[in-house]
C-alpha cells in the first residue's frame, strides 16, 4: 500500500515537473541599439523589464551595440541579426530596400496616435515599416544673458535671427554657431521652399532659386563674421561652444538639454522655435524606429512585432516620457507627460513635430551629402561660389537617383 | 666489388621503398606542422581576399542577407555586374571617379610626405642610440619606441586635445610669435601648396584658365593642392607614431655590421660622415628596402587615425583609399563598389612595391 502511494506521489510530482518545465518554456528574442546614455540605458531595460512582466512567455535580450551601424551591416550579410533593432531614419530606405526588415506597420495599436511627419519617415514603397520610438527636432536654443546685455529680442524670422546674431557678435562671442553641415541647412532651404527631391522622389529639384536663396543666407552669416563654426571656436560641437559661452544662439536638438544641465549648469539659456523663413516654418526630425528582422531571417516574427509594439505603443510611449531624457515620445497623447517631467520651457522642440521634415535620404545618397558638405564648407570660407555649389550638389544627387532606376 | 653491388641490385627496391615512405612521412609530418598556419591565413587571409574579388564584380550592397535563417543562399542579393565597378572608379566620369581619384591624390600626398621622413628619422634616431658615447641609451630607446607601442586611437585622441584651435600647438606657437593667427588644425581644408603658392600671390583665379580644366574629374588645380592642413597634422601623427618600429629594426641592422668594417675604415684614414655615407648606409640597405616597404603599405593602408581625428574631412581632403573602401562598404552600402576599390589599392601597393624594390636592390636582401 504504502508503495503504491509512494509512486502515485512520484508520479504526481514529475507530472508536476514536467508541466512546471512546459509552461517555462520561453522564447529569448535579442533586442539591439545603441547605447546613448546610462539614463537612457536605464529606462529601455525598465522597459524592456515592463514587458517581459506582461509576457512571461518571452526572454529579452538586451544588446547594446558599440560601432552600432557596423555591428549591423556585418549581421545583415550573413543573415543571422537581431530580431528587433533600432532603425535611424537615415538609414531607413536603406535598410527596407535591402529586405532586412519586417514592414509591421499594420499590426501597430492605434497607428494615428503616431506624429503623421514621423510614420511618413518611417514609410518607404507605400508600406509602414515600423514605429517610431522616440524624436528629436532642432529649435533656436540662446544664451538668455547675452541677449539680455545686449538688449536683443528672440529672433523669428530671418532678417531677425541675422540681425540678432549681428548685435550679439563680439569679439569674443560669435552671434550664432551651427556645424556647416546639411542638417543644419536643411530647416533653411525648406522655409525658402526649397526641396532636394521631388514629391514623389523621383526627380532632383535643388537647382532652384529657392535653394540659392537658402545658400546665399547661411553662407552669408559666416563670410559677414557674426557665425562661427563649432571647431572655429576651438568646440567639438556646436553645444559645447554655446555652453561655453561662445556663442550666443545654436541651432540643436533636444539632447542639447541634459548635456547643457549636466556639463554647463550656470549657463542662462532658453529655447524658441525656428526662426520662419519666407514660404513657413521648418525643422528637422533626427527618429529611430523599432526595426523587426525579416521573416526570412526572423524565427520569432510574432513575439518581435509583439515587443517592438510594446515598446512604441501608447504605455512605451507614456514610459518614454516620463523618463524625460533626451528624445520626446512619438506619440501625441505622450507629449505633455513628456513636458511635465522635462519641462514646460521645451515645448518649442515638441512644437517642431508638427511641421518638421525627414533626416531620410534614398540608398546611395551619401556621396550627394559628401559633396553638398564639402560645398558648403568651401563657400563659407569664400572658395567656391554658390552657384557652383548648388549645380555641383545637384549632379551629385542626380546620379545617385540615377543608381537608384 | 660484385658482391657489392649485387647486393645494391637486390635491396634498392627495399631502400627505396623506406625512404619513399620516410619522405611521405616527412611531408606529412611538415604539412602537419604547418597546417595551424595554413588554416589561420586561408581563413583569414585568402578567403577573404577571393570573396572580395568576387564581390568587386557584383552590385552588392553589403545589407541584403547572403543567407537566410536555414542558411540557403540567397540568389537575390546581388547581380554580376562585370567590370562595371572597376570602370566607375577609374574611367566613367562622376562622383564615384572623382572620390576615387580624390582619394587617391590624398594617399600619394600622405605617402610621399610620411615615408622619405619617417625612414631618414628612424635611421638618424637608430645611428644616434646605437652610440657608445650615449648615456641613457635604454631611456632614449624605449622612448623613441613608446609611441610605437600605443594604442592609435588613443594617440589620435591625444593629438586630437594638442591641435585643437585653442589647444597647447596653438597656444605655444602664439607664445613665440605673438601675431600668429591660431590655425584650425582640425578642421582646416587648404592644401600646403596652394597656401604657399598663396603666399607668393598666385591664385586660382590668377595662374590662368588651364587651372580650370578637369583631369579625371578633378581640376588640375586642385591635383597640385598638396596634402591639407588637417592632412598635414595626422602625417605629423603618423609619423611620430610609427618612427620607433623603423627605428629598433634599423637598430637591429645596425648593431650587425661587424665592427671591424669600421675600424678598416678609420685605419683608411675615414671622416665620420664618409664612413656614415659609404659604409652604414649601404651596408644598411636591405634594411632600408624592409623599412620603406612596411612605410609604404602602412602609409597606403592608412585608416585608424583618418577614422578617428577627420572621418575624411574637411572637404575630402583626408579621404584615404583605405577610408573610401570602409565608406563605400559602409556609409554608402556599395559593397561592390568597396571591394573594387579595395583591390585597386592593392595593386597599387604591389605595383609600387615592385618599383622600390628595383630602385632599392632588395633582392640582395634574400
Amino acid at each position: 500500500m504504502r508503495n503504491v502511494r509512494l509512486i502515485v506521489l512520484m508520479v504526481g510530482l514529475f507530472a508536476l515537473l514536467g508541466a512546471g518545465l512546459a509552461s517555462a518554456q520561453t522564447t529569448t528574442i535579442q533586442l539591439a541599439g545603441w547605447s546613448s546614455s546610462d539614463a537612457e540605458n536605464a529606462a529601455l531595460e525598465a522597459m524592456v523589464a515592463a514587458f517581459e512582466e506582461a509576457n512571461p512567455d518571452i526572454d529579452v535580450e538586451l544588446i547594446f551595440a558599440p560601432e552600432y551601424e557596423t555591428f549591423m551591416q556585418t549581421g545583415f550579410a550573413s543573415g543571422d541579426y537581431p530580431n528587433v533593432f533600432y532603425v535611424d531614419s537615415f538609414r531607413l530606405q536603406d535598410w527596407a530596400s535591402a529586405g532586412v526588415l519586417e514592414p509591421y506597420g499594420d499590426q501597430i495599436t492605434n497607428p494615428d496616435d503616431l506624429y503623421a511627419s514621423l510614420r511618413d519617415i518611417f514609410t518607404y514603397d507605400g508600406q509602414l515599416y515600423c514605429a517610431p520610438k522616440d524624436f528629436s527636432t532642432l529649435a533656436l536654443v540662446y544664451n538668455t544673458d547675452l541677449f539680455e546685455a545686449a538688449g536683443v529680442a528672440v529672433p523669428t524670422n530671418w532678417e531677425e535671427l541675422r540681425a540678432a546674431a549681428e548685435a550679439l557678435t563680439t569679439e569674443d562671442v560669435a552671434g550664432l554657431t551651427t556645424g556647416i553641415e546639411l542638417p543644419r541647412f536643411l530647416p533653411f532651404l525648406y522655409e525658402a521652399g526649397g526641396s532636394i527631391l521631388s514629391e514623389d522622389g523621383t526627380e532632383v529639384v535643388l537647382d532652384s532659386d529657392a535653394t540659392i536663396t537658402a545658400v546665399d543666407y547661411f553662407v552669408s552669416l559666416y563670410t559677414d563674421g557674426v557665425a562661427k563654426s563649432p571647431a572655429d571656436l576651438g568646440a567639438g560641437w556646436a553645444g559645447e561652444a554655446f555652453g561655453q559661452g561662445k556663442a550666443a544662439m545654436t541651432i540643436e536638438g533636444n539632447w542639447i538639454i541634459q548635456y547643457l544641465i549636466d556639463q554647463f549648469p550656470d549657463t542662462n539659456w532658453a529655447v524658441s522655435e525656428l526662426p520662419v523663413g519666407s514660404e513657413g516654418p521648418a525643422t528637422m526630425a533626427f527618429t529611430v524606429c523599432y526595426g523587426v528582422a525579416a521573416a526570412a531571417n526572423n524565427d520569432n516574427l510574432e513575439a518581435s512585432v509583439r515587443l517592438a509594439d510594446f515598446l512604441t505603443g501608447p504605455e512605451g510611449a507614456m514610459m518614454v516620457g516620463e523618463s524625460g531624457f533626451g528624445p520626446m515620445p512619438a506619440r501625441a497623447s505622450a507629449a505633455e507627460t513628456w513636458l511635465s517631467s522635462r519641462g514646460e520651457e521645451f515645448a518649442p522642440f515638441v512644437a517642431g513635430g508638427d511641421y518638421s521634415y525627414a533626416w531620410s535620404f534614398p540608398p546611395g545618397f551619401g556621396t550627394f551629402i559628401d559633396t553638398f558638405n564639402n560645398g558648403l564648407n568651401e563657400a563659407v570660407k569664400g572658395n567656391v561660389d554658390v552657384q557652383e555649389l548648388v549645380q555641383d550638389s545637384a549632379e551629385a544627387a542626380q546620379e545617385a537617383l540615377d543608381e537608384l532606376m | 666489388m660484385a658482391e657489392a653491388v649485387s647486393h645494391t641490385v637486390e635491396t634498392a627496391p627495399e631502400k627505396l621503398m623506406t625512404q619513399r615512405s620516410q619522405r611521405i612521412q616527412e611531408i606529412i609530418a611538415g604539412y602537419a606542422f604547418m597546417a595551424p598556419a595554413i588554416i589561420i591565413l586561408t581563413v583569414f587571409l585568402v578567403l577573404p581576399m577571393v570573396a572580395a574579388l568576387f564581390f568587386s564584380l557584383t552590385d552588392w550592397n553589403g545589407i541584403t542577407p547572403l543567407f537566410d535563417r536555414q542558411g540557403t543562399v540567397n540568389t537575390q542579393a546581388f547581380e554580376m555586374v562585370g567590370l562595371e565597378n572597376y570602370e566607375r572608379l577609374l574611367l566613367r566620369e562622376g562622383s564615384r571617379q572623382e572620390a576615387f581619384f580624390t582619394s587617391l591624390k590624398n594617399t600619394v600626398y600622405f605617402v610621399l610626405g610620411v615615408v622619405p621622413v619617417q625612414t631618414i628619422l628612424a635611421l638618424v634616431l637608430a645611428v644616434i642610440v646605437n652610440q657608445r658615447w650615449l648615456k641613457g641609451k635604454g631611456f632614449f630607446r624605449t622612448a623613441f619606441y613608446f609611441p610605437s607601442i600605443s594604442s592609435s586611437v588613443v594617440i589620435s585622441l591625444i593629438f586630437m586635445f594638442l591641435f585643437a584651435s585653442n589647444g597647447i600647438i596653438n597656444q605655444g606657437i602664439k607664445a613665440l610669435f605673438p601675431g600668429y593667427q591660431n590655425v584650425t588644425w582640425l578642421n582646416d581644408a587648404t592644401g600646403v601648396i596652394h597656401a604657399l603658392l598663396g603666399g607668393l600671390g598666385i591664385t586660382r583665379d590668377t595662374v590662368g584658365e588651364w587651372a580650370r580644366t578637369e583631369v579625371l574629374s578633378i581640376r588640375l588645380w586642385d591635383w597640385i593642392s598638396g596634402p591639407s592642413v588637417t592632412m598635414l597634422m595626422i602625417m605629423i601623427l603618423n609619423t611620430w607614431t610609427t618612427i620607433g618600429t623603423m627605428m629598433v629594426i634599423y637598430l637591429a641592422a645596425l648593431q650587425n655590421i661587424p665592427g671591424q668594417v669600421y675600424e678598416a675604415a678609420y685605419v683608411d684614414g675615414a671622416t665620420t660622415g664618409q664612413i656614415f655615407r659609404k659604409i652604414t648606409v649601404p651596408l644598411l640597405r636591405p634594411t632600408t628596402f624592409f623599412v620603406i616597404t612596411l612605410g609604404l603599405i602602412g602609409t597606403f593602408q592608412v585608416f585608424d587615425q583618418i577614422y578617428v581625428i577627420s572621418s575624411g574631412g574637411p572637404a575630402d581632403t583626408t579621404l584615404t583609399i583605405a577610408y573610401l573602401v570602409y565608406r563605400s562598404g559602409f556609409d554608402d552600402s556599395r559593397m561592390g563598389l568597396a571591394t573594387a576599390t579595395a583591390m585597386v589599392l592593392f595593386v597599387i601597393i604591389f605595383v609600387f612595391t615592385m618599383i622600390q624594390r628595383r630602385i632599392v636592390g632588395g633582392e640582395k636582401a634574400d
